[in-house]
């Protein structure tokens, strides 16, 4: 039996390189196993999730470091993204309500709907974002 | 991402190709709010766009917030199967007027 499939890249925290990770990560998702839809859809969490931290921990800035790790587990996908910014605060992750016309805060939401866990941790090597997928097989 | 403005009659319509995401996004932001100023109904063509982001979608609350204090109209159309999604997973759609073809969306159809 093959090894699961793996990814690993690391990026500058420049809006720039969005499109290119996107374009590695829909592909991936779809080889592991996930519709059209469901690629897109983990895409779009995961970007949200870089888009957070180029926003959020860096501060907009383009010359921080982002580590992306997608690992295809036995259940599904598993993802880690680690940063050197600003740590979240936890308080304000999906603290607003969705559903409502106000544009801030959405994608927070959208990275929570969309995988199945989500975890955020401030580790010695930087802010680490967990989240995994689940791969429901049907026979 | 590329953008291009028309008129048609009083309105305008604005055409987007390509990736709204957190790079693009003010771009876009920057065209149709000073787009929105120069014309009494603003219509957004979403169906060359390959794919959006919440900061594209946050970028056009901003705008629909801005139509209404303005007493404007601004509408939708065009939506991808894409599109779609991402407004789903936002629950947006219902605050959007939206419309599949420029006709509709100008109510000409």
């Amino acid at each position: 039996m093959s090894a699961g499939l793996h990814l690993k890249l690391v990026m500058p925290s420049d809006p720039r390189y969005l499109p290119v990770i996107r374009g590695a990560i829909c592909p991936l998702a779809e080889a592991m196993g996930w519709d059209e839809s469901d690629s897109r859809a983990i895409t779009l969490a995961l970007d949200e999730a870089l888009a957070n931290i180029i926003r959020h921990a860096y501060h907009n800035r383009t010359d921080g470091l982002i580590e992306l790790e997608c690992h295809e587990t036995a259940d599904g996908l598993e993802v880690t993204l680690l940063d050197k910014g600003e740590a979240p605060d936890r308080t304000k992750i999906c603290a607003r309500a969705i559903a409502c016309d106000q544009p801030g805060g959405l994608g927070t939401h959208i990275i929570k709907d969309v995988m199945d866990t989500v975890s955020y941790r401030a580790t010695p090597e930087g802010n680490r974002f967990t989240a995994t997928k689940l791969l429901r097989k049907t026979i | 991402m590329r953008i291009s403005i028309r008129d048609a009659g009083e309105a305008k319509i604005v055409e987007v190709e390509g990736d709204v995401d957190l790079g693009t996004s003010p771009d876009l932001r920057r065209t149709l709010f000073e787009t929105l100023l120069h014309a009494p109904k603003l219509a957004l063509n979403l169906a060359a766009i390959r794919y959006i982001d919440s900061s594209g979608i946050a970028t056009l609350l901003e705008v629909l917030k801005d139509s209404q204090r303005r007493n404007k109209e601004f509408v939708l159309f065009g939506l991808s199967p894409a599109v779609q999604q991402v407004f789903h997973l936002t629950h947006v759609v219902r605050i959007f007027q939206v419309f599949q073809t420029e006709e509709e969306a100008l109510g000409i159809a």
